[in-house]
């Protein structure tokens, strides 16, 4: 393999792991063969080692911990929020930009359409949608790897849900004068089936979706540790 | 250094596949004496067909090492050759008993089964 990309997909790896076994990972590589097989099969181990760490070659006090412990507020209160704001925003733009893009004509994108407009319109339905799941899912990561309590994780478990779960997207045309078209976003619980909100209801999926991973892994651990 | 490209090749059954478990296949590898990565990885592709990637064997090097299973040894220029230690030599041990006793009630019922 090339000595570069060798040396470049051990540096994927965290830095303990890179301290202890880079070097001769890399020897291993510039003295065999290279290729995208090779090459995927490091980018795999390299993540899976970000995500579970070998026992004893954890990093022992980064920043990232820090900001754990010193400010867990704004690592589960304030930064899962601001990016699902920018998750919104993309998925607004994609929808802004797309119906001025294809629907130049109509007062609203939200109209039957297939082929490539499809396909973009179907990107930024796919970041609104997905965005308070997967937030949800690396909050629970970061907690899971940092042993904290279950209390902090669900401070921004709780308003993620509920903000995915009552967001409401309008667009119209005729309101402003330019005829550029406005998007807005909005939060209403809607109405209600069966005695429950629609907004609540699509919360307690998220939550429910978001949490359930943090819980399985909670229980294999007592199970593990437990004699 | 032997090539086993071609036994990999000639061994390899698609419908059947590979054994893969690369803490348990490194542990065997070792069992023969002291190896650095790249001979581990011809040797496990000659026992069994499996040629694990580079980051896999790694990840399970690392896994054992922490674990005490397998110890480095000095350096050979710029590669690091490991050998087995005497609890890895144990677990190994009884982890093929396991597997025997395992593939020897397996072959009982198939013999039993007479398809």
């Amino acid at each position: 393999m090339n000595d570069r990309l060798a040396h470049l997909l051990v540096r994927l790896y965290p830095r303990p792991w890179r301290e202890r076994y880079g070097a001769e990972l890399e020897a291993l590589l510039q003295s065999g063969h290279g290729g995208v097989r090779t090459s995927a099969n490091l980018i795999w181990s390299a993540l899976h080692e970000h995500v579970f760490p070998t026992p004893g070659l954890r990093i022992e006090q980064s920043q990232f911990q820090s900001w754990c412990v010193r400010a867990p507020w704004a690592m589960f209160g304030l930064a899962p929020l601001l990016l699902l704001a920018a998750a919104y925003f993309v998925a607004c733009f994609i929808l802004w930009s797309g119906w001025n893009i294809f629907l130049p004509g109509t007062n609203t994108p939200f109209v039957p359409i297939d082929g490539l407009a499809n396909l973009y319109f179907q990107v930024g339905r796919l970041i609104y949608f997905s965005a308070p799941i997967l937030i949800g899912w690396a909050i629970g990561l970061v907690a899971g790897r940092q042993r904290l309590k279950a209390a902090w994780p669900a401070v921004g478990w709780i308003p993620i849900a509920l903000i995915g779960g009552t967001a409401q997207v309008r667009a119209n045309r005729t309101e402003v004068l330019s005829g550029v078209g406005h998007i807005r976003m909005g939060f209403a619980l809607g109405p209600s089936v069966h005695g429950i909100p629609d907004g609540l209801f699509h919360a307690l999926v998220i939550l429910s979706l978001t949490v359930l991973p943090y819980l399985i892994w909670r229980l294999q651990k007592t199970r593990s540790v437990s004699p | 250094m032997r090539s086993t490209r071609n036994v990999v090749a000639a061994k390899y059954d698609p419908e059947i596949g590979h054994y893969s478990d690369p803490p348990l296949l490194v542990l065997a590898s070792l069992a023969s004496g002291p190896k650095h990565g790249h001979a581990m990885i011809e040797d496990i592709a000659g026992i069994c067909g499996t040629r694990l990637g580079p980051g896999t064997l790694y990840g399970a090097i690392a896994r054992l090492e922490q674990q005490g299973w397998i110890e480095p040894l000095p350096a050979e220029e710029r590669r690091q050759p490991y050998r087995i230690t005497a609890e890895g030599a144990r677990i190994l041990r009884a982890k093929l008993t396991t597997l025997r006793q395992f593939t020897k009630a397996g072959l009982r019922r198939l013999e039993a089964l007479c398809i």
